[in-house]
């Protein structure tokens, strides 16, 4: 899962990065409005963590032309929490709303919660034969017995199992696992698909040769 | 009596007074005026009565004609007998005279068939007459009379009337000593009074109360007004700001009093929005960094990290909490200068002093950023706090410093003007755009957010100046070119003494 965290106070910024990393999300940041649209419209996050007061376009603008573009779920992060301000926000378009100081337990929820709902499910157990896949406690079990996963193994399968039935594109696999940060290696993705096939039987990921992978 | 303090029922209790008197004195004159013209009637009959009688009597005591008209009853002569004057009969010698003291007979005086009519009940009412002989002996009485009718005095006049119970009395004491009385029952007319009177009072009655209706009315549509800017008044006091008077329809008095009131809430509405909107500022300030600590503190502790990431966490940990104790000193010293504790002290200070001590204390910040100070003091002092100046002129300082671009210069200058000291702070920098310059002295107004909040700026630094200066009767003001720089100056009353003006000190950096 790839997050955008749009923010200007360096501090928050980086704690609320860092902290996203150490859930095994893959995290961008922009520290201004102009750096956040151009990441939010040229990219395709899973979430995106929008602060309101921004220097040189503020959050109310980013949303509003990202909206043009794409629907990826936006949480507003904002000083202000006035109740016009949430109905305002929640009308331009924003999918949840969450005053500063939050709880970063509860920001971690509400993350998960929009990526939930923006793949249409309702809960947080995803069942796919005889694996569960929990996504809030990132846990993955085959018969009822705990399966241990790498980090990025992890967010592959939930990636994919989010999107079941779907042909991910190995690009797009890319693109949401792995961040700016990251150096990627062409034939890594391989590996960790490997890998859960050894851990979650040779069948679970079904390899569209050309197109991408898939969880049927 | 608590309605009595009330003003409608006041002005009602008033109006129902002064209404009740004047129908009260209206009806009762009306009722007298009506009484006098009826009696007036009733007399002007029986006065004509009256000379009938009297024209039927003997000219005199001492003799006269033979009453006109009249023919004296054979059998009874006019008595002569007790008039004490010797005069002559006239119908010769009384053939009856009583003794003296003899109580006389009655006799009837006789009247013409025309007059007699005056007294026969066919010429509306039933008249009498009564005729005493001088020396209060009764001669004649008509048939209608009343038995008794007392002799009036004559104490009144030859002439006059009275009302005997029912009856109306005219009398008239003629020269010759005869006194004529004519009297009438007037129950009838009394009657027609008693109904006059009800009616006056039934009418009076009727307009008194449509009177106190109407005044009612008045009244309630005079004070409905205050009534609505009561209403109005207790819904403000009860949060509703944005409630106003309604001014149409109100007198023009009370539209001005309630164009008053609405002014006043108006400037209420104004300051408890700026309170509003300064205290929701300052919490907005104060989330950011509570945030920070929040988040690096939840994420740090979630495991065990080495050294240098508790360190950085520190840092930031640090930083905000830096930045929250600048927030709120500077919110305390612009709650001071609001409350006026400004003004307290009013000693006379060197601003040349303070102002190159400012600049030597920021002379580092500067060197960071490759900035060079150009210093044009002259000797000036004025009445203030050192500190509060000094504070003052810290923060324009440290803005030219951080507003500017790297190795430009900050140019201060202080110098004495007739009248005021002049300081002003320019720098090389981007300048305000004119869209914010109007705002650039209004608390947490930052004109740009880009380098805002990492450099630690509060966003109250120009505001909490701006109070300085104003708490001692200055005032500042800013120029602005954007791409070249800001101007920022300040002109503070001169200390009347100690002006030692002349004392250029420049320096340069």
């Amino acid at each position: 899962m790839k997050i955008l965290i749009v923010e200007d106070e360096p501090d928050l910024l980086a704690g609320l990065a860092r902290g996203l990393r150490e859930e095994e999300y893959a995290v961008d940041t922009a520290a201004d409005g102009e750096e956040g649209l151009y990441k939010a419209s040229n990219s395709d996050y899973d979430a995106i963590v929008l602060d309101v007061l921004l220097p040189r376009l503020d959050g109310w603008m980013v949303l509003e032309r990202l909206r043009e573009k794409k629907k990826t779920p936006v949480l507003m992060l904002t000083a202000r929490d006035a109740a016009r301000d949430r109905v305002r926000g929640l009308d331009a378009g924003a999918d949840d709303y969450m005053a500063k100081p939050f709880d970063f337990g509860e920001l971690l929820a509400r993350l998960r919660a929009l990526i939930r709902r923006s793949a249409g499910l309702t809960r947080n157990r995803i069942l796919l034969g005889a694996v569960a896949i929990d996504t809030a406690s990132r846990q993955v079990t085959r018969g009822g017995e705990p399966v241990p996963l790498t980090a990025r193994e992890y967010a592959l399968v939930e990636f994919l199992a989010l999107h079941r039935g779907e042909v991910v594109t190995r690009s797009d696999l890319y693109e949401h696992l792995f961040d700016e940060n990251d150096s990627t290696l062409s034939n890594l993705l391989d590996v960790h698909v490997s890998n859960i096939r050894k851990k979650l039987g040779a069948d679970f990921i079904v390899t569209r040769r050309g197109f991408g992978y898939c969880i049927e | 009596m608590k309605f009595l303090q009330s003003i409608r029922w006041r002005l009602q209790l008033w109006h129902g007074l002064l209404l009740g008197l004047v129908l009260a004195g209206f009806g009762f004159t009306g009722w007298r005026l009506e009484w006098a013209n009826r009696l007036r009637a009733v007399d002007q009959a029986l006065d004509e009565r009256i000379s009938v009688v009297a024209g039927v009597l003997p000219h005199g005591p001492s003799g006269g004609e033979q009453p006109r008209e009249g023919r004296r009853n054979p059998d009874r002569p006019p008595p002569r007998q007790d008039i004490q004057e010797d005069s002559p009969p006239q119908d010769g010698p009384p053939q009856d005279q009583p003794e003296m003291g003899e109580r006389p007979a009655e006799r009837k005086i006789v009247l013409s068939a025309h007059d007699s009519g005056f007294f026969d009940g066919t010429s509306g009412g039933a008249y009498y007459y009564t005729v005493w002989l001088p020396g209060e002996r009764l001669l004649s009485r008509s048939d209608w009379a009343p038995a008794a009718v007392p002799l009036p005095g004559r104490e009144a006049g030859p002439r006059g009337s009275r009302v005997r119970g029912t009856v109306r009395e005219s009398y008239h004491f003629t020269p010759q000593g005869f006194c004529v009385l004519v009297g009438r029952d007037i129950s009838e007319e009394l009657a027609g009074m008693r109904r006059l009177g009800l009616l006056f009072a039934g009418a009076g009655g009727a307009v008194f109360l449509l009177g106190l209706a109407g005044g009612w009315w008045i009244s309630m549509r005079a004070l409905r007004p205050i009534g609505e800017i009561s209403a109005t008044a207790s819904k403000i006091a009860h949060g509703d700001l944005a409630q106003r008077i309604p001014t149409a329809g109100a007198g023009s008095e009370l539209r001005e009093l309630a164009g008053v009131l609405n002014e006043t809430f108006t400037r209420l509405q104004a300051a408890f929005a700026r309170q509003a909107q300064f205290t929701a500022d300052a919490a907005h300030e104060l989330r950011t960094p509570v945030s920070v600590v929040l988040t690096e503190t939840q994420t740090v502790l979630a495991r065990e990290r080495s050294a240098a990431e508790y360190r950085a966490s520190l840092e930031a940990c640090q930083r905000s909490a830096q930045r929250m104790r600048r927030l709120t000193e500077n919110l305390l010293a612009l709650a001071r200068l609001d409350s006026g504790e400004a003004a307290a002290s009013r000693d006379s200070c060197d601003l040349a002093e303070i102002v190159g001590g400012v600049v030597d204390m920021l002379r580092p910040l500067a060197a960071e950023r490759q900035l060079s100070f150009d210093l044009g003091l002259q000797a000036v002092s004025c009445k203030g706090s050192a500190e509060q100046l000094g504070r003052a002129v810290t923060n324009l300082v440290t803005n030219a410093i951080h507003y500017n671009r790297s190795g430009g210069s900050v140019r201060v200058t202080l110098e004495a003007r007739p009248g005021s000291a002049v300081l002003s702070v320019a720098d090389t920098g981007q300048g305000i755009a004119p869209e914010d310059i109007p705002h650039v002295f209004e608390r947490f107004y930052r004109a740009d957010r880009a380098r805002s909040n990492p450099s630690g700026r509060t966003g109250l630094g120009l505001a909490i100046t701006k109070a300085i200066v104003e708490a001692h009767g200055g005032t500042i003001g800013v120029v602005s070119e954007p791409g070249a720089g800001s101007t920022f100056t300040v002109c503070l009353p001169l200390d009347p003494q100690g002006q030692d003006t002349g004392a250029a000190a420049p320096t340069g950096s």
